[in-house]
Formats: C-alpha cells, structure tokens, sequence
C-alpha cells in the first residue's frame, strides 16, 4: 500500500508543492459542492485518470482497498437494506474522491521539496518541518509495523493468512507500535539537534522548487472552480 | 579547554542510578581523546552531556558544571553559540536521518542548511565530506535503502560537513567492516589536529591506534585518565574487560601489567 511520497517524474511530482496541497483542499470542497451523485463520481474518475497520467497506478489501488469496505457497507445500508442506492453512490464517490486525492499528493509532493517551498515563504524552519512531518507520519508507522511483523513472524507469531488470524496478529503488534512510536519522537528529537536543527539562523533552502507560471494558473484555477461550484451551489 | 567538566552526575528522568557520578575532566583539541567503559558506564551520555542534548532534550538531572567551547550548553545563551560548532554521531545511524531528505546528498547538505551556510558553499562542504569518507557513489541513493555501514559513513560525512569545532563520535565504527572503521581511524588524528575530537568506543584494538588520552568510566564514574597505554593496561581496565585483546591475551599469560595493548608492543615487551 503506498500512503506515503513515492519518487517519481510524473505530472503530479513536477508541480509546486503547493499546487499538490491545493489540489488536494479542492477535492474536498468539489466533492460536497458537486451536484450529486454524478460530481464526485466524476470527480473520483478524473482524479483517477490524474493518477496514471503520473504513473501512479499503486496509488489507485490503496484508494481502492481504503475505500471497498465504505463501499461496502453504504450497499449495505442503502442498497440491500434501504432504497436509496443515490445515497450511496454520493457518500461513496465523495470518500473515494477525498481518499485518492490525499493519496495522490502523499505520493507526488516530496517532504522536503515541501519544507524548501514553505521556507521561501518565511514559515519558521520548526512549522514546517513539523508539517512535513506530519504527512510522512502514517508511512513512518506503516514501515515500523512491518518491522515489528516481520520480528512477530521470525518469532512464530502467524501473521499471514485469513482476516481472523490477521486481526489477531494486531493485538500484539499494537503496543511495541506505540511505545516505538514514542520513543522515536525523543530519537528524532537528539536526531534533529545534532543536526542543526533550532539554531538561530534562518535555514538554507536547498533547492527551492520553482513556482511556474502553470503553477499558479493551476492554483488560481482551482481556486475558482472550488469557489464558483460553492456559489452555484449555494444560489441555486 | 574545549570541554570542561567539574563534579558532574547526571540522572536520567525515571531512572533509579545516577549515570554519572562526580566526573571531573578537562578535554581540549590536539589528539584523539577516547572514553570507555562497560555498557551502561555512561559514556554515551558523557557525550550527551557536553553536546548539551542531556538533559535539554532527553530530559533528566545535571548536577556540576559543563563548558563546552566556553558555554554551559544546557544554557539557551549556550545552546545558541553552540549550534554548529558541536558535531555528533550517534551510534545508530538510521536514527540520526533527518526524515527530510530522499538522497544522500541531501541528507548530507541538511546540517550545513540548517546554519543558513550559502548554497555554494554547503554544495562545497558536502563535496568535500562525501569524497573523503568514500561515499560519492551513493550520492543519488536514498538514505533509507543503504546498509547500516553505508549509513554511518554518510552520517559522518553530514556531521563533518558542519565543519564543527568539536567532534563527538559515539561509536563511529560499529557499523563499518574493517575497511570503513580504517578509514574512520585514520581520519580521526588529522581532525584531531585542529579540532576536539572525543571518541566513545569498545573497539579498543583499532581505537588505541589512534588515540592520545583515554577516559575510563565504570559506572558512572573516572576511574583514569590518561595515556592509553597506562590507562588501557593497567590490572583494573583488563579485569574490567574494557582492553585490547593482546592485553587480554598477555594478562591470561601471566604476564604483570602494564600489559601491551598492540601487537608491537606485545613483541617489544617480550623481546621479540
């Protein structure tokens, strides 16, 4: 599963940081302001297109697997139990909407290319690293709850296998996953300052990434298709 | 002196021991300065202590006075003067990764950045410290992939880069196969000549090659210091473990200490 920035060239990788945060808060607003159900479903599927253009088809297969058990479930309760099969295919396509756009700019908008853009806009060294941070979390705990699997596996603990016996594994994994997690922070903490992190002086971004042109139409695009969908859907 | 310590103890937060106990010692710049012991002897957290991350950041009590370069590193006046002047290499590589960085060369230029150095002159720093612990190759390499060998020499490089005062290498080598630990050792004197460089280490057979003073701690505490040949040799250092292997060797042969501590010396000692 790839929940977090996978290197690549593709389209999404050449844009400005910010074009891929600015996609990704877009995608939220047109998935609620979208007439339904066909918005977000058109939504979901042009976002789709995006991620292979980019070359990033794994990327649309975690969206999949993330979203099967809410499609699931809301066939369930409006389809099989209800008769509002609309209603499931609204709710369903603004998840999937919502879920493949964060995916997507997980996977294209690289940490650090992150931190350089957010320095060249003055934001303290500290909040941006933190921000950065924060989108690497989940892939961080990904990894080290493979490690500790792969420890659980070489130890006997079955892992593998049918979902009973996989949720059973999550018991044991849950507790060295947390307290890793905790020691990791003091870790990172004497890790950042050996490094020069919280100095005084005002970081060198290293490679700032350029902020083109077609970025910013892109940015402004969005901006006002985000706003001029609201409107209508507001007025109307 | 470059780092000065007065009567310092130090206690980890939750911790019954004290990991140091009354250490006094002054280090300054011109030769390699080792500091040994068993586990848990406290010579990681010497090191800690004079970088001004115990107990700053790893939390904890600081009895006595520290002076690293002048300053009290515990201090926030300190803390400021300090950065970039003090360079340290923990001994697990992966953990000291800033987290930021998708190649080598960037994780090598993330230090420099962080003292706001001009690009020419980091691009420079991270040149120089690449080509002279061999890792030029892995230049475009994604620090997460590399083995824990590779990593360490990188993590060397990027704290060189820095271009600190003082050296702080906790263990540099105990990741490094033969080949790597030689060309870390014999780094370490030419750094030494201008710069403070404290090595923590147990690898005392190649570490004795190239140091000039040894610290040796037993839990928490001096128990010597001085010229490694003394210090290294001597019936306590042997039956506490923390010598060479020729000493070891010699001491199970009966022969009376000071043992030797290299091979040549062993020859020199017995005639040979």
């Amino acid at each position: 599963m790839i929940l977090g920035f996978v290197p690549g060239t593709g389209a999404l990788h050449r844009l400005h940081p910010f074009t891929g945060l600015s996609l990704a808060g877009a995608v939220v607003v047109l998935a609620f302001a979208l007439p339904a159900p066909g918005g977000a479903i058109g939504l979901s599927a042009a976002l789709a297109v995006l991620g292979l253009w980019s070359r990033l088809p794994r990327v649309l297969r975690t969206a999949a697997v993330f979203a099967a058990p809410f499609w699931l479930f809301l066939s369930l309760i409006h389809v099989v139990f209800g008769d509002d099969p609309t209603r499931a295919l609204t709710v369903g396509g603004q998840i999937t909407a919502i879920l493949l756009g964060f995916l997507l700019v997980l996977a294209s908008v690289h940490p650090g290319r992150l931190v350089d853009a957010l320095l060249e806009k003055r934001v303290p060294f500290s909040m941006a690293y933190l921000f950065a941070a924060t989108l690497q979390a989940v892939p961080r705990l990904q990894a080290r709850a493979g490690i500790i699997l792969d420890a659980q596996r070489c130890r006997g603990l079955p892992v593998n296998g049918p979902p009973w016996r996989r949720a059973r594994a999550v018991v044991p994994l849950t507790i060295p996953l947390v307290l890793g997690a905790l020691a990791e922070v003091d870790q990172r903490a004497i890790a950042l300052e050996s490094r020069g992190v919280g100095t005084p002086a005002r970081r060198t971004p290293l490679a700032p990434p350029e902020d083109s042109a077609l970025d910013r139409s892109i940015r402004v695009s969005l901006l006002i298709l985000s706003a001029g969908v609201v409107l209508i859907r507001v007025i109307g | 002196m470059s780092i000065q310590f007065e009567s310092l103890s130090f206690r980890y937060p939750g911790s019954g021991s004290e990991a140091l106990r009354g250490v006094s010692a002054g280090i300054d710049a011109g030769v390699v300065t080792l500091v040994t012991g068993m586990l848990g002897a406290g010579c990681s957290t010497l090191l800690l202590v004079a970088a001004g991350l115990a107990p700053r950041v790893t939390g904890g009590d600081r009895q006595g006075v520290v002076r690293t370069l002048g300053h009290d590193p515990e201090s926030q006046e300190g803390h400021h003067a300090l950065a970039g002047r003090v360079g340290l290499l923990l001994p697990t590589p992966w953990t000291q990764l800033s987290g930021m960085s998708y190649t080598v060369r960037d994780e090598v230029a993330f230090g420099p950045a962080n003292l706001g150095w001009k690009r020419d002159q980091i691009a420079d720093a991270v040149d120089q410290m690449m080509a002279l612990m061999r890792v030029e190759d892995l230049a475009q390499r994604d620090p997460r992939t590399l083995s824990g060998g590779e990593l360490q020499r990188v993590m060397f490089a990027a704290v060189a880069a820095m271009d600190p005062d003082v050296f702080l290498l906790d263990e540099p080598t105990i990741e490094l196969d033969p080949r790597g630990a030689r060309l870390v050792y014999d780094l370490l004197p030419q750094l030494a000549e201008d710069k403070t460089v404290v090595i923590a280490s147990t690898d005392l057979d190649r570490a004795v090659e190239v140091t000039g003073r040894a610290l040796l701690l037993d839990r928490g505490r001096l128990v010597a210091d001085g010229d490694p040949r003394e210090v290294l040799g001597s019936a306590s250092a042997a039956s506490m473990g923390c010598s060479t292997t020729i000493a070891g060797i010699m001491r199970s042969a009966g022969l009376e200490p000071v043992y030797p501590l290299t091979v040549h010396a062993a020859l020199r000692r017995l005639g040979r």
